[in-house]
């Protein structure tokens, strides 16, 4: 009881942190539960792909209501994104932990990196300030795009998509970590356009890699229950407080929590631990 | 941009717009339903005493009703796990037929492939069926 409830409790904890830094709870779900739990890697990014279904499929919903969401778009680059995830899910049980540890902790150093080198103002959205229409209003490209927005590059992304795909099925994130910036610096959608519709594909993306982890014995549903539920209680908590927390300093520490993980994982890697 | 294709955009938004929401209400329904399923098979599992660290029974859809009668947390918790990934498929395919209906024939098509996608991660998925992955 005591482990179930540690797990609860530890679900919420990513939750939060996860929804205030506006990543999903993959990164940090899969470390809490090897480390934390000693479950075996491939059983954590189970159930971590579990974890970003649930919270990616109530966030889409406000995002679709409010119409931030491009659905269209969303649907054309899922295509990709599937394929990507039925790749990845049919490597990820061909690979050693090792190599997934080896993966994951390049993926993490990466975010870290990223995280310290961002300002703490926003970017401007630079595709928000070119509301160009459509030469051709019938065609493919023109029927993806939104209100005051182009969009440009599909082949690119659909590549980006399908590598996206790879990624949440092998390290058991939802894989907006590449989807937002292909969307926005790529296909030129504004940022906060992106971001919702990223989190739409989510679903479909870890859904599909999700089904072979389940029916191959890769999730365990005595440890994704408690998570699953901590995470979908925490995101739902960190969206509530996201306004009332120093996010400069929260930054600061992810990175930390970041670095000090992708080092764990890279030693577990070497077969050192 | 000419009155025909202004309208033609127009009907497209307004088409989408339906869609969306009925596409949120399901995210939304499917969502609550899997965690409240997911909730009752926590709370089943802390009642008898069993461990997240325990080894659960496989996944096996023709014990699920025994065990939902039985009100073993097992059930629960796959029948869940279920709803959890049956979901993102349900909305897409919905939006095949909302995009059918409209006769937009390329995003039904895309629909429709996706759902082929997601049909071939279970087979793939399911052992014995097709190859055998990491078996």
């Amino acid at each position: 009881m005591d482990i179930a409830l540690l797990m609860l409790v530890g679900g919420i904890g990513v939750g939060i942190f996860g929804s205030l830094l506006g990543l999903g709870g993959g990164l940090l779900i899969v470390p809490l539960l090897t480390f934390g739990f000693q479950l075996p890697l491939r059983e954590a990014i189970g159930v971590s792909l579990v974890c970003v279904i649930v919270t990616s499929g109530a966030s889409a919903s406000v995002f679709l209501e409010r119409r931030v969401a491009n659905l269209r778009l969303g649907m054309t680059l899922e295509l990709f994104t599937a394929i990507g995830a039925l790749v990845g899910g049919m490597i990820a049980f061909l690979l050693d932990e090792r190599v997934l540890a080896g993966l994951f902790s390049v993926l993490m150093t990466y975010v870290a990196l990223t995280m310290l080198r961002r300002r703490s103002a926003s970017t401007p959205d630079s595709a928000e300030e070119s509301p160009e229409l459509a030469r051709d209003p019938a065609s493919f490209t023109a029927r993806l795009s939104g209100p005051g927005y182009q969009v440009r590059n599909l082949g690119l992304g659909m590549v980006g998509s399908i590598f996206a795909g790879v990624s949440s099925a092998l390290l058991g994130i939802g894989g907006g970590l590449i989807k937002v910036p292909v969307l926005h610096f790529v296909m030129g959608v504004p940022l906060r356009v992106a971001t919702a519709t990223s989190n739409l594909v989510i679903g479909i993306t870890a859904s599909t890699s999700a089904w072979i982890y389940l029916l191959r014995g890769g999730i365990d549903p005595y440890a994704a229950g408690p998570t699953a539920i901590g995470v979908f209680v925490g995101a739902s908590i960190g969206s509530r407080i996201a306004h009332r927390v120093d996010l400069n300093a929260l930054r600061l520490l992810f990175t930390a929590v970041l670095l000090f993980t992708a080092f764990q994982m890279l030693r577990r890697a070497a077969g050192i631990q | 941009m000419t009155d025909e294709s202004s309208n033609q955009v127009s009907g497209t938004a307004t088409s989408d717009a339906g869609m969306d929401g009925r596409i949120a209400r399901l995210l939304r329904f499917g969502t609550y339903l899997a965690v409240a399923l997911i909730a009752i098979g926590v709370v089943l599992m802390l009642a008898t005493g069993r461990s997240p660290l325990d080894v659960a029974p496989a996944f096996d859809p023709v014990r699920l009703v025994g065990d939902l009668v039985g009100l073993q947390p097992a059930g629960f918790l796959w029948l869940g796990l279920v709803v959890v990934l049956l979901t993102p498929a349900a909305r897409v395919a919905v939006s095949a037929f909302g995009y059918a209906r409209v006769g937009d024939r390329s995003m039904a098509l895309i629909a429709g492939l996706v759902l082929l996608v997601i049909l071939t991660g279970v087979l793939l998925g399911t052992p014995g069926l097709i190859g055998s992955i990491g078996a």
